[in-house]
């Protein structure tokens, strides 16, 4: 039989986005296995681990088996579904560690937010899809704006900062890959940039009180609270715009003065929304800033448990110390070792070999969403891939950066290999619709 | 595909492109601290999980030639419970009831202290510095009950006291400079103790030894999980010194007795140069600066760090005058049985110089054994200063001696070509004042000992020298040695030699030297008075002495500051350290007779 003798099979299964995704969680469930040290499986936490795995399992099964377009056509009900989860969470959730993000069940307890995350972004693409040549509208983005407030309104008051960490940059691959105008997009980012150098400077000066002495920096610092400093600040923005355009105009180069406005509105929200989350910033988010921004400050402080993890995964070296065998691990010195700081454990008992070995798979993973995405039957696939693989991509970035140094700690968990039903059975659920999208792709036969 | 789909497509390319290159800068920094910086990051971890209770290593110990332990170690003994082992209330009952009497505290304390541990799961102290004799019982019981561990701590001690105090120097705490520029090699801690001084700093590198301890790993909050390595010290190496204890023992006793309780003696063995005492008084007690840990520290240090046998810079005076006799009979022409009057004084024409006493008519025995001034004077106006100069620099006056202790001076020659090099006039008084040894002439009591040996072996002069060999005293192995060095030689004729030993021996015998005369032995000395404008004058005694019809077999020099005379107050020094190195009995002192004058010569 030669290859045109072939009889064309249409396979409905990415064996290597699977694969990749399996081995994940069997490296997942080592190393949690080794970071709570216990072999059996007495231990609660290995316990639960091994509960979730067969949920997760199912939850990609039951995904690829629907047909994803069920969410284009339902997404209405969908958001309804998602309000119902966070408000709900609101209501009936339990504390922990000062959120109230649980809903406990007799059996589990189950964290809304994450599968939120998900079903966010299957929402936001069924939106971009139904506005066809009206993408670039400046209307869009706006009216998903309005669409989206609720949901992160809601997250907020949990407070969860980390579905925020995750969701906004996916959903901001997804804006792009959906079309959206670049102005606009970077408009956006504009706003998460003015939003971040408030916070970070403030924190900054905070941090080092004798730059206070500079009257400027004295003013600045107190941008936040005094009410005349931001009565000043407005009145400063609403000169520079009309400045910026009068120049523009002198310079014969006529722009609508539209433009100005919403740079102007863009960079007040971005202040607006610093101040909000500068005020909300609980002690230890703030110290994580610190520690970020100087690491050698508080060696047992905040920045301990960074350098703690790479002390553990430097020391683990090639070939690793083994499994179970990780000092820095086992004794204790890697915090949240099992959540955030699962790839400490990673490289200091499965060593270089390990990292890269999660890394590669990470990448894997992100490759044959990107393959699927083109193979999509329609552009709602295509959108709900754009979306996913922004997450996943946030999540693999934050994650090794964290561990690395080149992003602050942000408390969040590796999918697949970090201990966490929750997010272990959402991120099996996107990447089972990711399947779905494969399965149902457009075929050359 | 439209073209749109195409911009789409290409969008998520891109992003695809970054994640790329994002993930290319992760596996780099992952290679990085993987990879590249492994071992340092292996070390701290190791740092982390590990706690040492640290067992100090013996200190290189000091000896003298003879065997005697002049800076040694004595051990204490802390115990230790580890808070890891079993739990059992028995066990812990059983314990606290075998250790309450043999540390000497109640049961019900030894209790608290062990639930504190198990509480806290960290390392604690039951009981610190106990001496050996109780810790035999306790190193047997660290058999029966694990988790107790008897830490063995080494703290240095001198069982003589004050013995050799400025050449061994003493111990002190890490400042903060001692820390920055601490030997890295050696295992250094922030509570350890080094060497500030002498012996102590020269050899601290071969004394320190290396520490050992018990090894615990740990958890982050400090918890005991297991004890991975019990290692053993090492010893430092010993140092053996050339010093004779009795002779040693004698000068400090002597200086310590004499008449100001200041002063330097310093004895050379002329056949090799090696340094059998020496000794600076005031002394002081190198232990009081390693205390225990309950005692206080010592902080001001008013002890004086100031060596004056090395440091210490006076005129020889009349020890000089046998250079002068050198000189004068090597000149040729010299008749020793020419007789020279002395009426107490001696006219230089401009001026009138004294002698310290009237000697009237005297020869040349005469006139050293006597200490004549006026001898010397007629003598050095005779052959002028130059000769005197030349058999000077041939015992190498004004340079240091190269002993290898910090600090030492060169002293001061005197001589016409050394005065023309300062652009200045020589004058006749300046010979005068050369050939008894005062005016610009400056030696230290190592300098004096080194031209006594030189004397005493006919012309060697040695560069002295104190350490006999180190010795790693586990393996016996010999690490360093000393050797002898022969810096000089004075060549003068034999006969010279003949003539100025028989003055010296009548020096002795019936001179100002009277006090080191001692039967059996053949002993040569010369006493000397330096003149101090400043207030007393300072006493000289430098003998050398051999068994009778022997060669020499000890140099010796003596200095008294303020003393006011050689022969009564640094004599009896000298005496004291010739007896000891001959083993001579007290009784025969008695024999001798005390001499009639007292008061300068």
């Amino acid at each position: 039989m030669t290859h045109y003798q072939k009889p064309i099979r249409r396979d409905t299964f990415d064996k290597v986005l699977f694969g990749a995704m399996a081995l994940l969680a069997l490296l997942g469930l080592m190393s949690i296995m080794s970071a709570v040290n216990s072999l059996g499986f007495s231990n609660a936490v290995v316990r639960t681990h091994l509960i979730a795995l067969p949920l997760g399992f199912a939850a990609f099964a039951a995904a690829w088996s629907f047909n994803y377009q069920i969410f284009d056509e339902q997404w209405k009900p969908l958001y309804g579904v998602i309000l119902a989860l966070l408000i709900g969470v609101l209501i009936f959730g339990t504390y922990q560690r000062g959120s109230k993000s649980w809903f406990v069940l007799p059996f589990f307890s189950f964290q809304p937010a994450e599968l939120c995350r998900v079903l966010t972004l299957l929402v936001a693409a069924a939106f971009l899809d139904r506005q066809g040549r009206a993408i670039s509208d400046m209307r869009t983005l706006f009216l998903l704006g309005i669409l989206l407030v609720p949901v992160f309104g809601l997250i907020m008051m949990q407070p969860d900062f980390s579905s925020v960490v995750i969701t906004c940059p996916a959903l901001l691959v997804l804006l792009y890959c959906a079309g959206v105008n670049i102005f606009y997009l970077s408009l956006v980012a504009v706003f998460g940039l003015v939003a971040g150098f408030f916070i970070i400077t403030w924190t900054y000066l905070y941090l080092h009180p004798a730059l206070r002495d500079y009257a400027l920096l004295n003013v600045f610092a107190d941008l936040s609270s005094n009410v005349w400093y931001i009565l000043g600040f407005v009145l400063l923005l609403v000169v520079a715009a009309y400045g910026a355009w009068w120049i523009f105009k002198q310079l014969r180069m006529t722009l609508p003065v539209f433009y100005f406005v919403l740079v102007a509105a863009v960079v007040l929200a971005g202040f607006s929304a610093g101040v909000f989350v500068d005020r909300q910033m609980k002690p230890y988010q703030r110290k994580r800033v610190e520690a970020f921004l100087a690491p050698q400050s508080d060696p047992q402080g905040a920045s301990y448990n960074v350098l703690q993890a790479q002390i553990a995964m430097g020391s683990g070296g090639v070939l690793g110390k083994g499994l179970f065998s990780g000092t820095q691990s086992r004794l204790g010195f890697v915090p949240e070792k099992h959540t955030d700081f699962i790839l400490a454990v990673v490289g200091e008992e499965l060593g270089l070999w390990g990292t890269l070995l999660v890394l590669g798979l990470y990448l894997l993973i992100l490759w044959r969403i990107v393959v699927i995405a083109y193979m999509a039957s329609d552009r709602y696939g295509y959108l709900v891939c754009g979306g996913i693989f922004g997450m996943f991509l946030t999540y693999m970035l934050i994650n090794f950066g964290m561990l690395i140094g080149l992003f602050p700690v942000a408390g969040i968990p590796l999918p697949f290999i970090s201990y966490g039903g929750s997010n272990l059975v959402s991120s099996m659920l996107a990447l089972g619709v990711v399947q779905s999208v494969y399965a149902r792709r457009i075929t050359i036969a | 595909m439209s073209v749109k789909k195409i911009i789409f497509n290409s969008r998520l390319k891109f992003l695809w492109v970054l994640a790329l290159i994002a993930g290319a800068v992760v596996a780099l920094r992952l290679v990085d601290i993987q990879l590249l910086r492994h071992n340092h990051y292996l070390q701290l971890a190791e740092q982390n999980r590990t706690q040492i209770l640290y067992q100090t290593a013996p200190r290189g110990r000091i000896f003298t030639a003879d065997g005697k332990a002049i800076a040694t170690n004595a051990p204490s003994f802390n115990l230790y419970y580890l808070g890891a082992g079993p739990k059992e209330e028995d066990y812990l009952s059983q314990l606290a009831q075998d250790l309450a009497p043999r540390l000497g505290i109640s049961k019900e304390a030894v209790t608290e202290k062990l639930n504190q541990a198990l509480r806290s799961g960290k390392a604690i102290a039951l009981a610190e510095n106990l001496s050996p004799k109780s810790t035999i019982a306790l190193k047997e019981l660290q058999l029966y009950y694990p988790g107790i561990y008897l830490i063995e701590e080494n703290k240095r001690s001198y069982p003589y006291g004050s013995m050799a105090s400025h050449l061994i120097g003493y111990l002190g705490s890490m400042e903060g400079s001692d820390w920055k520029n601490r030997d890295l090699s050696l295992d250094y801690r922030l509570n350890a103790k080094l060497g500030k001084n002498g012996l102590e700093k020269k050899f601290e590198k071969e004394m320190k030894g290396s520490d050992g301890g018990v090894y615990l790993e740990v958890d982050y909050r400090g918890r005991v999980k297991q004890v991975i390595e019990d290692r053993k010290w090492k010893p430092g190496a010993d140092i053996y010194l050339t010093l004779n204890y009795d002779v040693q023992q004698a000068a400090e006793e002597g200086l310590k007795n004499s008449l100001t309780g200041r002063g330097a003696a310093v004895a050379i063995d002329p056949r090799s140069g090696a340094v059998l005492a020496l000794a600076t008084a005031p002394a002081f007690n190198p232990g009081m600066f390693v205390p225990y840990s309950d005692e206080p520290e010592v902080k001001s240090k008013k002890i004086s760090e100031y060596n004056l046998a090395v440091q210490g810079i006076y005129p020889p005076a009349s020890t000089f005058k046998v250079i002068t006799a050198i000189a004068a009979i090597e000149q040729g022409g010299f008749d020793p049985k020419k007789i020279i009057n002395c009426p107490g004084h001696y006219d230089a024409g401009s001026r009138v110089f004294k002698c310290w006493s009237r000697h009237g008519p005297v020869d040349f025995f005469g006139g050293m054994a006597g200490s004549c001034d006026v001898y010397f004077y007629t003598l050095a106006a005779q052959i002028g200063p130059v000769p005197i100069e030349r058999i000077q620099r041939m015992f190498q006056f004004g340079q240091p001696t190269g002993i290898d202790l910090p600090g030492e001076k060169a002293g001061n020659l005197y001589g016409p070509t050394r005065r023309a090099r300062n652009r200045s006039f020589w004058f006749v008084g300046d010979t005068l004042n050369l050939s008894i040894g005062q005016g610009e002439l400056l030696v230290t009591p190592i300098k004096m000992a080194q031209y006594a040996a030189a004397l005493a072996s006919r012309g060697k002069v040695w560069k002295p020298y104190y350490l006999d060999r180190v010795v790693n005293p586990q393996s016996g192995k010999i690490l360093s040695e000393g050797k002898s060095e022969q810096i000089g030689t004075v060549e003068i004729a034999n006969s010279t030699w003949d003539l100025v030993y028989k003055a010296l021996k009548h020096t002795v015998d019936a001179g100002t030297a009277r006090r080191v005369k001692m039967p059996g032995l053949d002993v040569y000395g010369k006493t000397g008075t330096a003149q101090n404008p400043h207030g007393e004058d300072h006493g000289w005694f430098m003998a050398f002495a051999g068994k009778e019809g022997q060669k020499p077999e000890i140099a010796v020099a003596v200095f008294v500051e303020f003393g006011k005379s050689g022969s009564s107050v640094a004599g009896p020094v000298a005496r004291k350290m010739l007896e000891a190195y001959f083993q001579r009995s007290k009784s025969a002192e008695v024999s001798v007779k005390e001499p009639e004058e007292i008061l300068g010569e």
